[in-house]
């Protein structure tokens, strides 16, 4: 039996646990934000957040995720209105859409990790997902506004 | 306002909707597509499709039958529609059309979703707008000249009195569709040319968005398929001992394209097929290589190329000219869009359900019907539906959306494959290729070689153009043409049929057609000591708007440093798709290394529809091009492709991607597409900005990304 905390629901599921963590969201649990593309690492269309940290699913064992705070596109708002999709929407970054998952939880983890993010800094934490649409600039410019929204939203609280 | 007379064979007021609480307007697309078709009089097979409801709660869904994979339509149609019916934005949502011949051929490819959808589209929002200022005045009580409609609204002038759409739904669903509607002067657009935000993007931050690998039904199971390596190759036997020991599997066959694995997860099926044992029958198609495909094309005699253009004289008979001779190799390239192969079926009796992520429903129903029947019943069928014009409702085609299309999903062996897999399976089934299938079994941009010899005259004038081009799926058309005007030219394409599948890439001809055009251009204008953007303006008298890009572009793009030495710049220019674009890159040399500091944009594509997508178009197709200039290709080694995911075939990433600055021509000429006119002259002007930096030319893409090893 494999148990999983992911986006604050506990699963129990009757998988291998060395199964990558992506196919027992997409296949078992229907979770398909999270996207499958090349399975090796390269790309981080899967990527979702460990205990914070951006990582690839794809090849990460279930089991290794097991007690950890596993967190999906899906579970970052239940309104679309986290500060990092407010503006990814201000931005229209989307174009097919697909690699958007890795974008935005990629861009969360650094936000949390780093509130007022430099391009080079913004370059170590994102060159690693790719997108084929070429959605670069508005990803870094979104990341941008999003920063000065959380900024804003922290000094509020 | 325009006044038009719908053609009342098209439009079809379908009356109240099911549940009594909608007005939906139907399209005879059969008749919109194809005026002249006889089966317009044919009402046994007249079944007009919605286009666009209206319901009672001030909602406007718009139908469209575009696919979206990017590029915008599922926003920029309803755009079109909404403007003319004079509703707000923010009542508008997008559904996606059936795939049912009513729709006509669906297919989405060619840029030509705006130039298709942008009389129908407006025609259907002002039929319906008239239909509701006479349903509004009889309301009110009031003479339908002192009324307007805005907003969503019919509003009585004189009074103020007004009525919503949505409160009008039961009268004019007893209305005649008008004979006289009126179509809006630009000027008069609300909608049309403002930036509102994209209709998919909320459902694309939040994992909403369903894509054809994300179908999931009760009790799926998980395909995966394994091609011959080698292209041509055959299937001898399999071996399925070691993988029918894993558990979760649940079946191995072979169907038509290859070996398939079934299992009760995706994860299962890909360990199953990593260790089935497969024998093939590669026959001789092990020796094909770039080095053979090469010598191969070189062995060709282009005296059987057809030619794209021909004036003047044969320029060898030219005298009191210099020579300048180059060639150019560009190889295969992959279309890598991030979403997998894929497409899921199930059978239910006789009726065959597909979920595709395709550019065309049409094909995807031609391809699965095909892979239903055997070969008898597959010609019966034919023949049947030439006398009947019928479509099979046992095949249903659901589109989702697109992880990128670029071309590849143009293409529907994915739906042959699981249609068969379902067959066998009998249970609903998804089948997603691996990476390394996708880029080995992709139908690949083409691989051409382009030889070129210029004529100059005593004035630096280039006065004679030969363009002789070889390849294996290359186009033979009219993207080989060029635009300038030089007096004695001769173009001329030779397509060889190889074994290799290739097929539309983004741009399709027009991007190696016009990197080998622009960048020998500059070369012509280095040998006789032109400035080539001046060149480029010289060689274009008639051809205006290309002209203007260019002349635009090099105010933005800061061409006044080329000329002072104080930038490296390259530019080039095209006009493809109906659309006219210019571009500047400006690099920068860092010791033996370049950079790409700044691509600058100029778009003409008409009527601009979506400022902010036409310019995420431009972006995206700048990147997408750069990828294919500096980064990636495909190279053959013993019968198959070497490449097998993005570390061997890498493309941009975000610290690659310079700066981008895109310009849109103000312009009230009919609107254009925006999916493609992007990437073609992206290589071309870092081509030729290396050539200005350098002084020696890119001989082949992509280009290296140091100076020291060369451009050779
Ligand atoms: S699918 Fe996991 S990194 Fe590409
Ligand atoms: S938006 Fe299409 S791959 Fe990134």
């Amino acid at each position: 039996m494999l148990r999983l905390t992911i986006n604050g629901d506990t699963h129990e599921l009757d998988v291998d646990g060395d199964t990558p963590l992506l196919w027992v969201l997409r296949d078992h649990l229907s979770l398909t934000g999270t996207k499958f593309s090349c399975g090796i690492g390269v790309c981080g269309s899967c990527t979702v957040l460990i205990d914070g940290k951006p990582s690839r699913s794809c090849v990460l064992a279930a089991n290794q995720a097991a007690g950890k705070k596993i967190v999906t596109i899906e579970g970052i708002s239940t309104t679309d209105s986290h500060p990092v999709q407010v503006a990814w929407e201000e931005h229209q970054v989307p174009q097919c859409g697909y690699c958007q998952s890795g974008q935005i939880l990629s861009a969360i983890a650094l936000l949390n990790s780093n509130p007022a993010p430099t391009d080079e800094d913004i370059n170590n934490a994102l060159s690693g997902i790719l997108c084929r649409c070429g959605t670069y600039p508005r990803v870094r410019s979104a990341i941008m506004s999003a920063a000065a929204y959380m900024l804003e939203e922290g000094s509020e609280s | 306002m325009k006044k038009f007379n719908p053609d009342r064979r098209k439009f079809l007021k379908l009356g109240l909707g099911l549940a009594g609480g909608s007005l939906i307007l139907g399209i005879n697309w059969s008749c919109s597509a194809d005026p002249d078709s006889g089966s317009r009089g044919n009402s046994k097979d007249f079944s007009p499709n919605a286009w666009l409801r209206l319901d009672k709660m001030q909602g406007v869904t718009v139908i469209v039958a575009e696919s979206e994979m990017g590029q915008g339509p599922f926003t920029l149609l309803p755009m079109m529609l909404a403007d003319e019916l004079e509703v707000g934005w923010k009542q508008v949502k997008v559904e996606r059309a059936p795939a049912t011949p009513v729709y006509g051929y669906q297919l989405t490819g060619g840029s030509g979703s705006i130039r298709k959808g942008w009389s129908t589209l407006r025609e259907a929002g002002a039929v319906t707008k008239e239909l509701l200022l006479t349903a509004g005045s009889i309301h009110l009580g009031v003479p339908k000249a002192d009324c307007t409609a805005t907003g969503g609204w019919i509003i009585h002038q004189p009074t103020g009195e007004r009525v919503s759409y949505g409160e009008l739904i039961d009268i004019a669903a007893t209305l005649p569709i008008p004979h006289i509607a009126h179509l809006k002067e630009p000027d008069e657009f609300k909608i049309i040319g403002t930036p509102v935000p994209r209709l998919d993007t909320s459902d694309k931050i939040s994992g909403r968005a369903k894509y054809g690998i994300d179908i999931r039904l009760p009790d799926m199971l998980y395909a995966t398929i394994t091609h011959c390596p080698v292209f041509g190759g055959k299937l001898k036997g399999f071996d399925a001992t070691a993988s029918k020991a894993i558990k979760g599997i649940v079946d191995v066959f072979s169907i038509n394209e290859g070996v398939v694995v079934v299992a009760k997860d995706t994860w299962t099926a890909f360990k199953a097929r990593q260790v089935l044992k497969i024998e093939w029958d590669f026959s001789d198609q092990e020796l094909l290589s770039d080095e053979s495909i090469i010598e191969h094309i070189k062995s060709v005699d282009s005296g059987k190329g057809k030619v794209i253009q021909n004036s003047g004289e044969d320029i060898g008979a030219l005298s009191q000219t210099r020579t300048l001779e180059s060639s150019y190799i560009l190889p295969f390239q992959a279309h890598v869009a991030m979403e997998p192969m894929n497409c899921t079926a199930r059978y239910k009796g006789n009726k065959l359900e597909v979920w595709a992520p395709t550019q065309s429903p049409t094909q995807a129903y031609n391809t699965a019907k095909d892979n239903t029947r055997n070969i008898a019943a597959r010609t019966l069928d034919k023949i049947k539906s030439k006398v009947f014009g019928s479509h099979d409702e046992n095949v249903e085609i659901n589109t989702t959306f697109l992880g990128g299309g670029f071309g590849r999903r143009l293409q529907q062996d994915y739906v042959a494959e699981v249609v068969q897999i379902a067959k066998k399976t009998g249970k609903p089934v998804q089948l997603t290729w691996t990476r390394d299938e996708d880029v080995q079994h992709d139908f690949y941009h083409p691989f051409s070689i382009h030889e070129l010899s210029g004529k100059i005259d005593a004035r630096g004038m280039p006065i004679g153009w030969r363009q002789i081009v070889k390849g294996l799926g290359i186009s033979t058309g009219n993207s080989g043409r060029i635009p300038y005007e030089i007096p004695n030219k001769l173009i001329k394409a030779v397509n060889i049929e190889g074994p290799i599948p290739t097929g539309p890439w983004r741009s399709v001809g027009h991007h190696y057609y016009t990197f080998a055009t622009e960048h020998f251009l500059d070369e012509l204008a280095r040998a006789g000591s032109q400035d080539p953007l001046e060149l480029r303006l010289k060689l274009l008298g008639s051809s205006p708007r290309l002209r203007n890009v260019i002349e635009v572009v090099a105010d933005k793009g800061n061409w006044k440093d080329y000329l002072t030495g104080h930038r490296l710049l390259g530019v080039a220019a095209r006009s493809s798709f109906g659309s006219h674009v210019a571009q500047i890159a400006e690099i920068e040399l860092i010791d033996r290394e370049y950079k790409i500091r700044k691509i600058t944009c100029v778009l003409d594509c008409g009527l601009v529809i979506n400022p902010d997508i036409a310019k995420a178009q431009m972006e995206g197709s700048i990147v997408f091009g750069l990828t294919a200039a500096l980064k990636s290709k495909i190279t053959l080694k013993q019968g198959r492709v070497e490449q097998s995911n993005f570390h061997d075939y890498p493309i941009l990433t975000m610290r690659d991607t310079p700066e981008i600055e895109v310009f849109l021509v103000n312009s009230q000429e009919q609107p254009e597409g925006i999916g493609e006119p992007g990437v073609p002259t992206v290589a071309p002007a870092v081509a030729n900005a290396l050539l200005n930096a350098t002084g020696s030319p890119v001989r082949s893409l992509p280009m290296a990304m140091s100076i020291s090893s060369g451009q050779t």
